[in-house]
Order: structure tokens, then sequence, then C-alpha cells
């Protein structure tokens, strides 16, 4: 087991240090889930509303300590500073209107047939939970997963990626200035995530594990739960029996998003749209447009617009306003984009632009320039078979294109996927949009929208290997379960006496 | 059709505690068409603070409230009793947006406040005080996008 000492946080675009941190070991996990777990009550002593109102208040915090937070966003993440504005965007409102979620929490008066109302369903929280979060958003993901916690009730420790924790501490110690109430109940670990994870699923404490992070690796997740309840299993009456309870599995994975774009519409205008939904934060982005699909009629006219649109991307450092694409957040990312562009060659596919690395030879630098590729539609008709840029997830500034004979080859294309998070379309056939918003396989259906929304009703999830459960959704729903409570008293008082 | 047009009154002018508060509404009463998207009868708070400290102990040193009514706004000291929110302005930040020529201007400063607040340069907030579904039921969406606080996401975000 890995037990780091000290982690050394570097800027990725110029490989210096910015900050060496502690790093917990699996006592001083065990001890924080511990001391959350005992201060969740705190927690539950104030009602939504009021819970509501101190994150309301922590967001105007965190306004005013934006720059800084930018900053930090931009060193350790990559991110583009124009792209890292959204990033904190993004947290900021959700903290500063988050009563908007008790509509998805409120309890409920059911009525019977006969018309009265004796049965209601209440929303209850899970109990703490753990979540882990992804390097490509330092703060937005990470903040949401405490912060959704924090509204519903919930004790939570939540693990920041080790490669950028800093903007997270950052906002920790900013909730430590303003003397949070019930700050005793959130915690961060900042660990490596394989022997934190071990260390959420041994814990009887710990009933949710909250994940962001590339599906196979959820995957792994439930195979190492598995693995785990296995050594709990008691023999003894003669049967297996499993010592543990279950616990709540939350997982927001990978998406492999297509988005179609059809033969009505303005070409100029939906590529500038395309190009922003498929390259933001270097394409390293869970709902980035990856999969584009364009109607033969408009094809080559198309690929043209979008290659120049793509060539006018500017990459370099972050910190220019001017730059769009930052540099990789890991050498992992650099080796898949590689991998993939070479796997699509075998299939002697067309590379557009792009196609090329810049590698520092360190861990910081790092760049694949901005690349668009051909697949033929043939080639994604057995999944299996198809090139690892269809089936997988390009997480990185790669996207391939693909002709569609019409609207249903579209959708069959789009549909011919593992993955089901977004799904995007363009189009301005309003008989054809409502065949889309039933057809495609997405939790989250996109017509004709401008990319990168900052809107308190964007949802989250995803279907097939996008997220589990199944469905589009928002934290706060997620962290509690429903409690059906049938209340006879007003009916059968006086006959049970 | 044409749009009915809004008006605005000063009520009880000389009642304000500092002149800068006095200036403000004078100057907001030149745009009530800012607040044409509120529904008639929501009523907010415009507080100023000299600082953020004083921000967080909620002592602004004037405060004002403005009613959105049939004819347009009324404008009128003190604090309501039961406003809808509270837009908190650092008395800097005032004095910056009373010196604006058009409402587009006034309108750019105000988003920057709120996008890029700093203490020297000056700085807004807001405080909620009823429910944010309520608020955007009751325009409150809209009206912040109109005078800038909410920025269109083109503006947010563009490659």
């Amino acid at each position: 087991m890995s037990k780091v000492q000290q982690l050394e946080i570097k800027n990725k675009y110029t490989g210096e240090l910015i900050e060496t941190v502690p790093a917990d070991t699996p006592e001083t996990v065990r001890k924080k889930i511990k001391k959350v777990h005992e201060n969740q009550h705190l927690l539950r002593e104030m009602d939504f509303f009021e819970r509501a109102q101190l994150l309301s208040k922590f967001a105007s915090k965190l306004r005013f300590k934006k720059k800084q937070l930018q900053d930090l966003v931009v060193a350790e993440g990559g991110l583009p500073i124009k792209y890292s504005e959204w990033e904190l965007n993004i947290v900021m409102n959700g903290f500063k209107f988050c009563d908007w979620y008790y509509q998805f929490l409120e309890e409920k008066s059911l009525t019977s047939i006969e018309g009265e109302q004796l049965a209601r369903i209440r929303y209850i929280p899970h109990g703490l939970a753990t979540c882990i979060s992804p390097r490509n958003t330092p703060i937005s993901l990470p903040l949401y997963q405490l912060g959704a916690n924090y509204l519903v009730g919930n004790g939570s420790i939540v693990k920041p990626s080790t490669a950028c924790p800093l903007t997270m501490l950052e906002a920790y110690s900013l909730m430590e200035e303003i003397d949070l109430p019930a700050l005793d109940a959130l915690d961060l670990v900042i660990a490596p995530g394989e022997w934190a994870v071990d260390e959420f699923l041994k814990s009887p404490l710990v009933k949710t594990i909250m994940t962001i992070t590339a599906s196979h690796t959820a995957k792994d997740i439930l195979v190492r739960y598995g693995r785990f309840l296995k050594k709990t299993v008691d023999k003894s009456m003669g049967v297996a029996m499993y010592t543990q309870p279950f616990k709540h599995f939350f997982f927001e994975c990978a998406g492999n998003d297509a988005g179609i774009v059809m033969d009505d519409i303005n070409l100029e205008q939906v590529a500038k749209w395309n190009v922003m939904a498929s390259f933001t934060n270097s394409g390293q982005q869970c709902f980035s447009m990856k999969r584009i699909i364009v109607h033969q009629d408009i094809y080559d006219e198309y690929t043209e617009c979008l290659i120049k649109e793509i060539e006018n991307l500017k990459y370099g450092d972050p910190t220019d306003p001017d730059v769009d694409i930052g540099p990789l957040g890991s050498r992992r990312i650099l080796m898949m984009m590689e991998v993939m562009v070479e796997d699509v060659k075998k299939y002697n596919a067309k590379i557009f632009t792009g196609g090329e690395k810049i590698d520092t030879g360190e861990d910081y630098g790092l760049f694949y320039k901005p690349t668009l590729v051909e697949i033929k539609p043939e080639l994604c008709e057995d999944l299996p078979k198809a090139p690892f840029l269809w089936r997988e997830e390009a997480f990185g500034p790669v996207r391939s294109i693909t002709k569609a004979k019409n609207m249903n080859d579209a959708i069959r294309l789009a549909n011919a996927s593992n993955y089901g998070m977004r799904a995007v379309v363009y189009s301005s056939n309003l008989e054809n949009i409502e065949i889309f918003k039933n057809e495609l396989e997405a939790a989250n259906i996109y017509i004709n929208a401008r990319p990168m929304l900052v809107d308190i009703t964007v949802s989250l999830g995803g279907i097939k290997d996008s997220a589990y459960p199944a469905g589009c959704k928002y934290y706060p729903q997620e962290l509690v379960y429903g409690k059906y409570i049938y209340d006879g008293t007003p009916l059968n008082l006086e006959k049970i006496k | 059709m044409l749009e009915e047009e809004l008006t605005s009154q000063i009520i009880d002018k000389e009642s304000y505690k500092t002149e800068i508060a006095r200036k403000y509404t004078s100057f907001l009463a030149q745009y009530p068409e800012i607040f044409s998207d509120l529904i008639i009868g929501s009523n907010f708070d415009f507080a100023l603070y000299e600082s953020i400290d004083e921000y967080d102990k909620e002592s602004p040193v004037d405060i004002f409230n403005v009613y959105r009514n049939r004819n347009g706004i009324e404008l009128k000291p003190g604090r309501a009793i039961n406003s809808d929110l509270e837009l908190a302005l650092s008395v800097d930040a005032v004095k910056k947006l009373i010196q604006t020529k058009t409402k587009v201007e006034y309108a750019e400063l105000l988003g920057s406040f709120y996008d890029d607040p700093d203490e020297k340069k000056g700085w807004i907030d807001f405080a909620l005080h009823k429910r944010t579904q309520t608020l955007i039921d009751m325009g409150y969406g809209k009206f912040a996008q109109t005078a800038g606080i909410l920025k269109d996401d083109d503006d947010i975000y563009s490659i």
C-alpha cells in the first residue's frame, strides 16, 4: 500500500513547483471518516433552507476570491484562463441558488383512490458520503460533491485529484475562514485514489461512494467491493452470508457524446459552436461533443468550416487570455491521444487536421494539436471492431467526423455507442427535432443549444456506461432516499385504542 | 403594440442618510425600464457598504428600496419589511456607476463588479430573501440579465 508523505503539485504548463502538500495516510483517512461521521448530526440540526443559505453566503465569499482561485485552477489544472471563468461560474451559481434543488427533495403527499392523504414520501439523507473527483475540474465537480452533500445533510469526504488538489484545499480553507457551521461534518482527503477507495469501501460508516471517473475505473471499484465483500462472508449458518451491508454507489462516468449536424443549418454558426463543444478544456470533458455526425449533403462544406475553426484555435500558455487549448493534464492523456490516432490510421482514416503532439519529455507542457479524423460510417457498424476513437472516450483534443445518409442514419450512428451521457443536435426542421428527442439514446439531449451553458437547470448523469444509476440527475437527488410513510392514525386511532 | 413607458418616483428624497445614496436613486430613476421584467409588487433593497467587513456585519451606510408598481418604479429610503432580496453594493462601486453615461455602460459596469469583485475597485453581491424559484417566477432572472448581473453564456465563455 502506498503511503506517500508529501505531494508536489506542479504547474501543468511550466513545471514549476506550486506547493508541497502533506498527503493523508490510511490512518488519517480513517480518523477523518470517524470525525465526519460523529459530526454529521450538526448538519441535520439545521433545516434545508438554513444549509442552503449558508452555501449561498459561501458562494459570495468564493466570488470575492475568484481571481486567486482562477489562478490556481490555471496553474495546477492547466485549464485556459478563459475556460476557468466558466469552471468557477458554474459552481458559484450552483451554490448561490442551491435552494432551487428543494423541488427534488420536498416531501410529497399522496392521495389515495378514496381521496385520503395518509401516505407521504419523505426524503432522507443516505449518510456519510465519500466522493472521488477527477483531474479535469479542479474545483467545480469536487466542490459540487461537497456542497450537494452539505445541502441534503450528509457528512462527506471529498478526495480531489492528487494532480490538482490546491484549489479545493483553498476552498476548504475559505470555509474554515468564514467558520462555516457544521464544517466538522465535511473534510478532504489528499491521497492516491486506489487505496483511498479501499478505505472508503472498508468503512462501515461510509454509506455512499460517489465518483466522477472513467467508466472502467468505476467498474473496477465494484470489482474491489466484490472482493472486499467476499472477505466478510460468514458461513457459520451453513450458507454464505455477507456481514457488510450494501453501500450506495453513485457513478458519473465517461461520455462519448454524438453531435448531429443536419443539412438545414447555418454552417458557419454551428461550426463555431461545434468547436467550442468539442475542444473546450482541450477536449478533457466528459460531456464534450466527441463523435461529430454530419448529413452527407453538407458534409464536405461543413468539414471545411470545421477545419477552419479548429485551426483558429490557439494553444499554449493557459494564462494567456487568448489561448483556447491549454496543456494536457497528464502524460497518460497524451499517450491515449497518440494510441487513438495511430489506431484509427490502421483503418485508413483521413486526418483532416492535427495529429501531432508537443512533448517536452517532462510531465508538464504536454500538448496534442486539436485533431479532426474522418471515420467512415461502415467502421461503426460492429462496435467491438470499431476504431478506439469511435468506441471509447477520447479525453483530449481528438475528435471524429462521420457522414450520415439521413436523419435515421444519423440517429443509428449516434446510438452506436456504449455511452449515453449527452447527445447534441443542430437542425431547423421542427418535425425532425421531435424524432431526435425521442430516438437518441442519452440521458441529456441538447437541441440547437449553445455549448457551455451556465444554468442551474443543467443536469448531469447518463445512461449505458456513462452513469450509474442511469438517467439525468442532479446530485442532491441521488444523495437521499425516499421513505414511504403511511399514517392511518386519523382513520384508525379509535379502533386501536 | 407599443410598450408602455415606465415612470420613476422618488419618495422622501431628503430622508437619505448619505449623499451617495441620494445621487444613486436619482441616477436609477433615469432608467425605470431596467426593472420592466419584474412583476408588479416586487421590491428589493439596495444596500450600500463601505467595505466587505461591513457587509459581513450587515451594517450598510445607507439603504433604499425599489418597488415595482403598475406605472414603473418607486424608490424610497430605508429597508422594506418584506423585500425579495438585497442588492449589496460597495460605495466605491456606486461612485463609479453613477458616472456612467448610458444604460448599456451602466449594465456593463455593474456586471463587472459582480464578475470581478474587488475591495478597492468596487463590488456588488446579493442576498436572497425568498426562494430562488419564487424570484425566477417574479422576473428577477431576466432582471439580472438586463441589469448586467447575470451574463449571457456567450459572454461568459467563447472560443
